[in-house]
């Protein structure tokens, strides 16, 4: 059976064509509006976004046409602009031209980066869809930035990584610190002028996940396949899988872990201790955090964490080191604290939900880089002419939302959708609002005791098991940031949240809050699906809100296998 | 002189047909589908097909205390 001419014209129209629907059909021709869509692009009800996906791929029939300027921003600025830079990121953060090598064996040894992170450019476009002008602007910088420090990362472990070395250490081995994603990397500033720390997990299981979903599904499976629990985080599950099915990249002789969030962590350390079977340091943080009793022991187990790495490699932390980049890093929360006042107090706020989350726990967990400092500085100028312009980005904002707990990994995107589809802008989340810890440098005290506080702020700690009186400062904030409606995260695996979910039933009956509960798993979308939240939500806006959507095309879709 | 101008309209209509290319490339999605239908089909098959270090045979024992 050959292929025939039919077969040819089915896949086209199948790839390439967006169908018409009738009413649309039997519309006359308008010149007119046909050259204004094309100028300034479709007025956001007549859009049908939903229309230019390809089947249960999520792939595009063509890519959204947002009008000249914004589409040819699109394209230069946004598409070639960061194709473009990350193959100038490889050169630039790996061993000059030896960078393409190690790049090119790393793609081909690791699952996580040969199947996952070459699709990037769709995770700009899930996170960027229905944008226009600096909404679309500002958020891209955010992903710019966020691909530029993965890259680094990841030439890093692979600079360094003995499994594509042949088994040999490079030079680089004996000059990275591993370190577990939770841990922050400003507990490794004393070393940053002569050794670099990188997260084990963060590229290899977390950023990958927002980026190509597929990938996590095996590390999840493999961490079963021994006959270890189901019913854990499959957060935890998934990074220890990585171990299991021997996809970590081996670039540190030591390994510094945490307890954080919760006692699933804690079997990552153990696993990993077994797995590694190298010098190993956990580092706990209590559960009841703000106990005034566990600070002192909070601080000697950060000063524990820094005699190990002055132990194994040899080199004194350097105090002035710490003090030039804790300085630093306060610029960026400097920053942050700007941005949530122009978002909870203006409609000029440009962020989008999704990049606001994503950037701001990438870049608080991951330290002081310079990369987050050139975006904030080009966020900056975008913002200043949002508020001085009184630029109004998401002007089709029907409901101001918070979202609270942790966010779906596989559709962390959902916001953008739910903008797009029924004008629910999410303003703020509960991981933009951790890490709210201004760290003092003028004596040594000072500096202990607030980067034990900072770490001891991390994600899901400070808000999601750290103590009931913490989750419910969910009322504070949305208040503060003048939210009409909460998004609750419902992470069916989290044990700690599971148990407070009545109390949040309880109270948002109280208050006559209008929330809409997300049930998901975390990183695993076989779980609940991207459709099973967006029918969620669909339900909750029709029969309790009695609205109808923005753009009806978005209501139903299937986006099974998509990234 | 004419040389030059020669020499850099060749050039102008090389990059205006190479920009054209991307433009059609980043319009049609056509990355995204190459990187679907067939890069992420190759890279599975390899990395299923892969041979791995049995991770469990590590011996597991106590460890010297880290103070």
């Amino acid at each position: 059976m050959g292929i025939t001419l039919k077969d040819i014209k089915a896949k086209y129209r199948e790839l390439f064509v967006v169908e018409k629907s009738p009413e649309e059909k039997n519309k006359p021709f308008d010149p007119k509006k046909a050259a204004h869509d094309f100028w300034y692009g479709k007025e956001h009800e007549e859009r049908r976004l939903g229309d230019l996906y390809v089947g249960n791929t999520g792939l595009y029939k063509h890519r959204e046409w947002r009008g000249v300027k914004d589409t040819m921003y699109y394209f230069n600025m946004i598409w070639l602009y960061n194709y473009a830079h990350m193959v100038s990121d490889i050169m630039k953060y790996g061993d000059g031209p030896k960078a393409i090598v190690d790049f090119t064996k790393g793609t081909l040894r690791y699952r996580w980066m040969g199947q996952t992170y070459l699709t990037v450019m769709h995770w700009f476009d899930r996170g960027l869809e229905g944008t226009r002008g600096e909404a679309m602007k500002a958020s891209a910088w955010h992903y710019r930035a966020m691909v530029s420090e993965t890259i680094r990362q990841f030439m890093r472990m692979f600079e360094a990584d003995k499994k594509i070395h042949g088994g040999e250490a490079p030079e680089k081995w004996n000059k990275t610190i591993a370190h577990n994603e939770t841990l922050s990397g400003n507990i490794f500033y004393g070393w940053r002028d002569q050794l670099d720390d990188v997260a084990l997990e963060m590229i290899p299981y977390f950023v990958s996940v927002h980026v190509n979903n597929h990938t996590v599904l095996n590390y999840i499976d493999a961490a079963q396949s021994i006959g270890l629990p189901s019913d854990p985080c499959p957060m935890c599950q998934a990074e220890y899988g990585l171990f299991v099915q021997d996809d970590y990249p081996d670039y540190s002789p030591v390994m510094l872990t945490s307890n954080e969030a919760c006692d699933g962590s804690v079997a990552t350390s153990v696993l990993q201790d077994w797995f590694l079977n190298r010098p190993l340091y956990a580092m706990p943080q209590p559960m009841r955090y703000d106990d005034p009793l566990v600070q002192e022991h909070c601080q000697k187990e950060i000063e524990g964490a820094w005699k190990f790495v002055e132990e194994q490699f040899g080199i004194k932390m350097d105090w002035d080191q710490y003090v030039k980049h804790a300085q630093s890093f306060n610029k960026l929360t400097e920053f942050e604290w700007e941005k949530w006042d122009v978002a909870a107090n203006t409609p000029y706020y440009p962020i989008n939900g999704v990049a606001q989350a994503l950037y701001r726990i990438y870049y608080s967990q991951d330290g002081d880089r310079p990369i987050w400092h050139e975006t904030d500085a080009r966020v900056k100028a975008i913002m200043e002419k949002t508020v001085k312009n009184k630029i109004e980005c998401f002007p089709k904002t029907r409901h101001r939302a918070i979202a609270w707990s942790c966010a779906p990994l596989y559709y962390s995107n959902w916001c953008t959708w739910a903008y797009n589809c029924w004008g629910i802008n999410c303003v703020i989340n509960m991981d933009s609002l951790m890490f709210d810890q201004y760290l003092r440098t003028d004596t040594y005290e000072h500096a202990l005791e607030d980067l034990s506080w900072f770490n001891e702020k991390a994600p899901m700690r400070a808000m999601a098991v750290g103590g009931h009186e913490h989750i419910l400062s969910l009322f504070d904030y949305m208040e503060r940031f003048n939210c009409d409606m909460v998004i609750m995260y419902d992470q069916l695996q989290c044990k700690g949240m599971q148990g407070i979910h009545g109390v949040f039933e309880d109270e948002f009956r109280k208050r006559d809050i209008h929330a809409i509960w997300i049930p998901h798993a975390l990183p695993d979308k076989r779980t609940v699906s991207r459709a099973e939240i967006r029918d969620i939500i669909n339900d909750y806006m029709t029969t309790v809100m009695r609205e109808e959507p923005l753009d009806p095309s978005l209501l139903d879709f299937d986006d099974a296998m998509s990234w | 002189m004419k040389a030059i101008g020669k020499f850099f309209f060749k050039l102008l209509k090389f990059a205006a047909i190479v920009y054209a290319i991307l433009f059609a490339v980043f319009y049609w999605d056509l990355d995204g589908k190459f990187l679907y239908y067939i890069w992420e089909p190759l890279m599975i098959k390899r990395f299923d097909n892969m041979k791995r270090a049995d991770n469990t045979m590590t011996p597991y024992s106590m460890k010297d205390p880290v103070e």
